[in-house]
């Protein structure tokens, strides 16, 4: 019995990797396309992209997935998603790459913004163009300010792909849960669902340890 | 003639007036103090000789070539700028090093990033060395700035700002944000620079500094050149009365 439960959760696990990798990949450049408009010198962009930042960073992402799973099917009388979990993932990638990217271009902005003004006029007294300003000087800079707010936000991603279970993305809570009902030829089990804890205590424990390497690799400098 | 000619410069930013028909010229080899009490734009002034401000009026010409001319601002694109600049060299009050490089690799970066031929790199290292040494840190190459006193700093960024030979060499307050002791080691190093001739302006509020080291002074107070000539004679013997109010107060 356990193996088989085990098997079927790896299975929802596999899932759950997946958005969470899908997740970062297109959120972390997005992130930074958002924080440079939510910069722009232009105003209006500016404002707009502070506006879609507002929008999404204050509604629950919970809410985000049901709307964008949902009502394009009801105003246009198909799923634009295509049916099935292939479907359910496409949506619940848009709406978590979305709602991240908003979260990373925050702390992008506060990454860049930390970075003093007087970096850049000594390169620039130094001759050196302004992109090499960006990516000899300020950027590993940059970087350095932005790891430990960002392990945060990585942390509580891998939890929040549980949040796609509101669509019914079949990740590794729903694998659990459907144990309670009926799976895999058992049916009432309790014990599979909290035991998907283990997955994501394990998960973010591998992510700690890699994240909090990315941090000493950048201590030699301050 | 002289190295540098500046002339009418002005600078506004919205309605403060910051700089006001500053004109003044340096030669070869000279040591040109800037004193004055905070605010009265000596700062501002060094910053448009290095193009981090943009007058809005005047004039600036490093020998014989014009280098800044408000009647004439669509010759000065960036790149022309980034060029322009390198005929001077500024040290910051707060030093600015690159802090995830070495000592070494701070004063060496901005010239390997000109330097396309990576074989003549280990060129450009030797002489960051030699300048290194020349501001007594040659045990410090491979030290980071975190791990650098103030005033190593300081010194590193003076290495760093002579790596790549301007013809004068700019300094903000280099000893402000310094204390005594340390203030000591980096005046130190620009008395030695001056008695190699390197042409310099210098920021500063170290007036028995600026009468021994500079050849010349300059007394700016609310955006004007208010009193300049030699410097021993203008700082000891004032001929204006608002000099005399800021002098006596050191």
């Amino acid at each position: 019995m356990f193996m088989t439960v085990v098997g079927a959760l790896n299975q929802g696990f596999i899932q759950t990797l997946k958005l969470f990798t899908v997740t970062l990949l297109g959120a972390i450049p997005l992130g930074l396309v958002i924080s440079f408009g939510s910069m722009s010198r232009f105003a209006p962009l500016r404002w707009l992209t502070r506006g879609v930042i507002w929008v999404i960073r204050g509604t629950p992402l919970m809410l985000q997935l049901i709307i964008l799973y949902y009502i394009p099917g009801r105003l246009l009388g198909y799923s634009p998603w295509g049916t099935g979990e292939s479907g359910r993932f496409l949506a619940s990638a848009i709406a978590f790459i979305v709602n991240y990217a908003c979260y990373f271009s925050e702390i992008y902005r506060g990454g860049i913004q930390g970075v003093p003004v007087g970096q850049q006029e000594a390169g620039l007294v130094l001759g050196m163009t302004r992109q090499e300003i960006f990516f000899k000087v300020t950027l590993l800079q940059m970087i350095k300010r932005v790891v430990p707010p960002m392990s945060n936000e990585i942390i509580t991603l891998v939890k929040d792909t549980s949040l796609a279970r509101i669509i019914s993305f079949q990740e590794v809570i729903w694998a659990g849960q459907a144990f309670m009902k009926s799976s895999h030829g058992y049916s009432g089990l309790l014990w599979p669902l909290f035991f998907t804890g283990v997955y994501y205590l394990v998960f973010n424990g591998v992510v700690t340890l890699l994240l909090g390497r990315l941090e000493r690799k950048l201590d030699y400098f301050r | 003639m002289a190295l540098l000619e500046v002339r009418n410069i002005e600078k506004h930013f919205g309605n403060t007036k910051v700089l006001e028909d500053i004109s003044f010229s340096l030669e070869e080899g000279k040591a040109l103090a800037i004193i004055g009490s905070s605010g009265s734009g000596k700062t501002t002034l060094l910053r448009c000789l290095n193009f981090l401000e943009t007058p809005d009026a005047g004039m600036i010409t490093v020998g014989g070539e014009t280098l800044f001319d408000s009647e004439n601002t669509a010759a000065f694109g960036e790149e022309a700028i980034r060029q322009k600049r390198l005929h001077f060299g500024l040290v910051f009050q707060s030093f600015h090093l690159f802090p995830q490089y070495t000592a070494l690799e701070n004063v060496s970066l901005a010239g390997k990033l000109r330097e396309k031929d990576k074989g003549r790199w280990p060129i450009l290292e030797k002489q960051g060395m030699e300048l290194l040494e020349r501001m007594g840190l040659a045990d410090r190459s491979g030290h980071y700035p975190h791990q650098l006193s103030g005033g190593q700093q300081q010194r590193v960024a003076i290495a760093r700002a002579l790596a790549l030979h301007p013809d004068i060499l700019c300094f903000d307050e280099p000893t402000s944000a310094l204390d005594p002791e340390l203030t000591g080691e980096v005046l130190k190093v620009i008395r030695s620079l001056a008695q190699q001739r390197t042409t310099m302006i210098i920021v500063t509020h170290e007036m028995a500094f600026a009468r021994d080291v500079a050849d010349e002074v300059i007394f700016m107070d609310g955006g004007l050149i208010v009193e300049q000539g030699n410097a021993r004679e203008v700082i000891e013997n004032p001929r204006q009365e608002r000099t005399r109010q800021f002098l006596a107060r050191y």
